[in-house]
């Protein structure tokens, strides 16, 4: 006899997440994972500037704004063929990496923290209800006072991202053909106070509070488990026309390492609010969002590479680039997350002492060279995708696959699931007590994203070629 | 009571023996300190249909850091970002909030209200009876909040959520409620805006606002008032790429009709703001933004917004 729970809102992340989960005694048997919300980007851009892709496109996500903005540079950098200097490449580097650690310190303390800490008994953590606080007093005591010091650390990486970007979320200075500050021995000096405040942040709190969760709760290596897919679309981009990843793009299979090809990306609306239609484009067949639509429980489409379902994000990273060896669990993928913080902090610090002083580092070329372009990269979440076509530099069409997709793929036409359910499928509850606490570890430790999920994408009809690794 | 009143009512409780003075002085005191001592304010936080940039903004306010801001100045009861609660235990908390607070509660709007389809592009949570929408929980919760905040350009005026085509429907708070709603505005809100509106409401009240909703202080003046590169615009010198340092009115500055002080207030912890970095402010807080300020980078007058 099956018990049908709904697990909304799930709290502590970006967006709008419910589950429901399908329990048969204490083991959870099915689970359909929603994104609640709809904004319709893909739309907005369309008859807008190309150039509007940088700014704009940062608007799809707050906490992850930057990779929106990267990723929407270097598609714009494609089409006008743009030669991005040295400077330039150091400095959207740090600015990006400056982004990633705001992200990585803010889900640890304040998302995923409080699903394993006991906070004190005053807002915002009244009725926490952690279920199974395991941490003695004194341990417990030191995380609630580092959730309150972290607090400092992000808002310092943001600082960064502001002292060269102009502000942050959504940035200004990174665009394409460059970064449109000069490099100054003051904002290199600012900079390098700011990050090794940080980097002193992650070393004696950040690594230590994660092993110490990671020891006191190692059930959890072997909780919330998926099978071993794992997908990047590389990171950190240096070169000239931004050909080179630092980190690479790879997809791993039962320990086999392929270069990812775009065009074996493909997608599934069977269980997405959306129908098929035509919007009378003069382009392929579009879709259309449909909030009625019978048997659909979310907003996110169903996204798979070569027909299959793959994880994204900094276990995946940190996996194929040899720095961490573990599986594909709940706590591996929380471990890995503070892991690469600590690696791009060292990055950053290397970056802000290669900077030469010198004017704005930027050249925007104004004659596009193509009408089609894609650019990728991993966001701090997973791979990350934009994709336009383009007429009279005007946006004809504009696609976007974010890692949420990935990570939160509903069910597909043959039910195969995506890794947010995959890992929920088969979990046992000890307790049902527990129920939340246990499910909302899992789901957290992909780092939900949904403002960013909202989206989408008709991948047919455009072939890109391998990736260079 | 005043200085002279004080010292009279003291001398006079002098002739009384039995420490009756610190008796009365205690409860003066007392009273006193619940007369001046500013409450918490208590806060329900939505968020609605916009990119969490808000929150993400509110989180990098410095003097007071988010962590005074929680102890000192508000009580965050309802917050999909930052409580410890979820599942139901946080729905539970909403309902309870909203009745035990009726009428002094604080709601903060986070994004644009889609109203198409019944509301349903926007969902809060789901319970075993229906989709709560945004729509409906800032329809009811509104009714009941002694001041609605709207924070950012999505709750305020629809924002990007609510850029054309707007297949949602999206709109501002204020187009929802039928009450008074303070905007504040921003793409995202600088969260000097927002803490400063907070601060307003805890130890002035309501502030004064402009035609928009939103509190004069920090919105009654343009970027271009105060721009650091005025000069340049009034003796025509004009930025000819991204990364000069001249006025950016030629690369689509948006300055002379967006009503905020970034030139003033700058970013992240004070630091910088988009002129500063060589790039045009984009009038991220306008009621048009972004279908009055794109093509960006196209001089003011030569925009030409599409339907």
């Amino acid at each position: 006899m099956q018990k049908r729970i709904i697990f909304s809102p799930v709290t502590r992340l970006s967006g709008l997440l419910s589950i429901e989960v399908f329990l048969d005694r204490n083991r959870v048997v099915d689970a359909n994972v929603s994104s609640t919300m709809f904004r319709g980007f893909e739309w907005i851009m369309r008859n807008r500037n190309i150039t509007d892709a940088v700014y704009l496109t940062q608007r799809v996500c707050g906490i992850c704004s930057l990779a929106h903005g990267a990723v929407a540079g270097y598609l714009v950098d494609a089409i006008y063929d743009n030669d991005i200097n040295e400077n330039a490449q150091y400095l959207r580097n740090i600015m990006l990496g400056a982004d990633f650690l705001q992200n990585h310190i803010r889900h640890f303390y304040l998302f995923s923290i409080p699903d394993f800490v006991k906070m004190p008994e005053r807002p915002p953590f009244l009725g926490q209800n952690l279920a199974d606080a395991r941490l003695n007093e004194r341990d417990n005591e030191a995380l609630v006072r580092h959730y309150f010091d972290s607090i400092k650390a992000s808002q310092e990486s943001h600082q960064i991202l502001s002292l060269f970007g102009g502000k942050a979320p959504h940035q200004h200075s990174f665009v394409h053909g460059g970064v449109s500050v000069p490099v100054t021995s003051d904002n290199v000096n600012q900079a390098l106070a700011l990050i090794q405040s940080i980097k002193e942040f992650i070393i004696s709190r950040m690594i230590p509070d994660t092993q110490l969760i990671s020891r006191t709760y190692n059930d959890y290596y072997n909780i919330g488990v998926t099978p071993g897919r794992l997908l990047s679309f590389g990171l950190f981009k240096f070169g000239l026309k931004n050909q080179n990843n630092l980190w690479p793009a790879g997809v791993l299979e039962d320990g086999d390492l392929l270069g990812p090809k775009l065009e074996l990306i493909s997608e599934d609306i069977s269980h997405s609010w959306f129908v098929k239609g035509d919007d009378g484009n003069a382009y392929e067949e579009q879709i259309k969002p449909n909030p009625y639509k019978p048997g659909a429980y979310t907003w996110v489409k169903s996204v798979k590479y070569d027909g299959k379902s793959f994880q994204g994000g900094p276990l995946a990273r940190m996996i194929l680039l040899g720095r961490y060896r573990g599986g594909t669990s709940t706590m591996d993928r929380i471990y890995a997350r503070s892991l690469e913080a600590f690696y791009i902090s060292q990055l950053m610090e290397e970056w802000l002492y290669k900077l030469k002083p010198g004017p704005a580092p930027i050249n925007q070329k104004t004659e596009p060279v193509v009408t089609e372009a894609a650019a990728i990269t991993d966001a701090m979440k997973g791979p990350l995708l934009h994709r336009t076509q383009i007429e009279n530099e005007q946006i004809e069409k504009y696609n976007i696959i974010t890692p949420t997709m990935w990570n939160f793929s509903p069910k597909d036409d043959s039910g195969q699931l995506g890794p947010a359910e995959d890992a929920l499928i088969g979990t046992v509850i000890p307790k049902p007590n527990m129920l939340f606490a246990v499910l909302g570890r899992i789901v957290r430790s992909f780092d939900p994203c949904l403002s960013c999920a909202t989206h989408v994408i008709d991948c047919s009809g455009n072939v890109i070629g391998e990736l260079k690794i | 009571m005043n200085k002279d009143d004080f010292v009279k009512y003291f001398q006079n409780l002098s002739l009384h023996k039995d420490n009756v003075i610190s008796k009365e002085a205690i409860e003066l005191v007392m009273q006193y300190y619940s007369d001046y001592k500013k409450e918490k304010l208590p806060v329900i936080w939505l968020e609605t249909n916009d990119s969490g940039d808000n929150n993400i903004s509110f989180m990098n306010t410095t003097y007071p850091y988010l962590d005074r801001v929680f102890t000192e100045m508000i009580d965050l009861l309802y917050s999909n970002t930052f409580m410890a609660a979820q599942g139901k235990d946080a729905l539970d908390i909403l309902n309870n909030t909203a009745k035990y607070y009726a009428g002094k509660f604080t709601l903060v709007v986070e994004g644009a209200i889609p109203i198409k389809d019944q509301g349903l592009y926007n969902v809060i949570a789901v319970t075993e009876q229906q989709p709560l929408t945004a729509l409906k929980v800032v329809t009811w919760l509104g009714g009941l909040a002694k001041y609605v905040v709207a924070i950012g350009t999505c709750a305020s005026f629809g924002g990007p959520s609510g850029a054309r085509p707007n297949l949602t429907g999206s709109m501002g708070v204020k187009d929802v409620l039928k009450r008074q709603v303070v905007n504040v505005s921003g793409c995202p809100v600088n969260p000097d805006w927002f803490v400063g509106t907070l601060a307003h409401l805890i130890l002035y009240g309501m502030p004064d606002l402009d035609e928009l909703g939103r509190p004069k202080l920090f919105y009654g003046f343009t970027i271009h008032r105060h721009c650091q590169r005025r000069s340049y615009f009034d003796r025509n010198q004009f930025a000819l790429k991204l990364g000069d340092i001249e006025c950016m009115f030629s690369l689509g500055c948006m300055g002379p009709r967006t009503g905020a002080d970034c030139p003033y207030r700058l970013w992240v912890n004070h630091v910088n703001w988009p002129v500063k970095a060589n790039t045009p402010c984009i009038g991220c807080t306008n009621a048009d933004f972004p279908d009055g300020s794109t093509p960006f980078f196209t001089p003011m007058p030569e925009k030409s917004p599409q339907e």
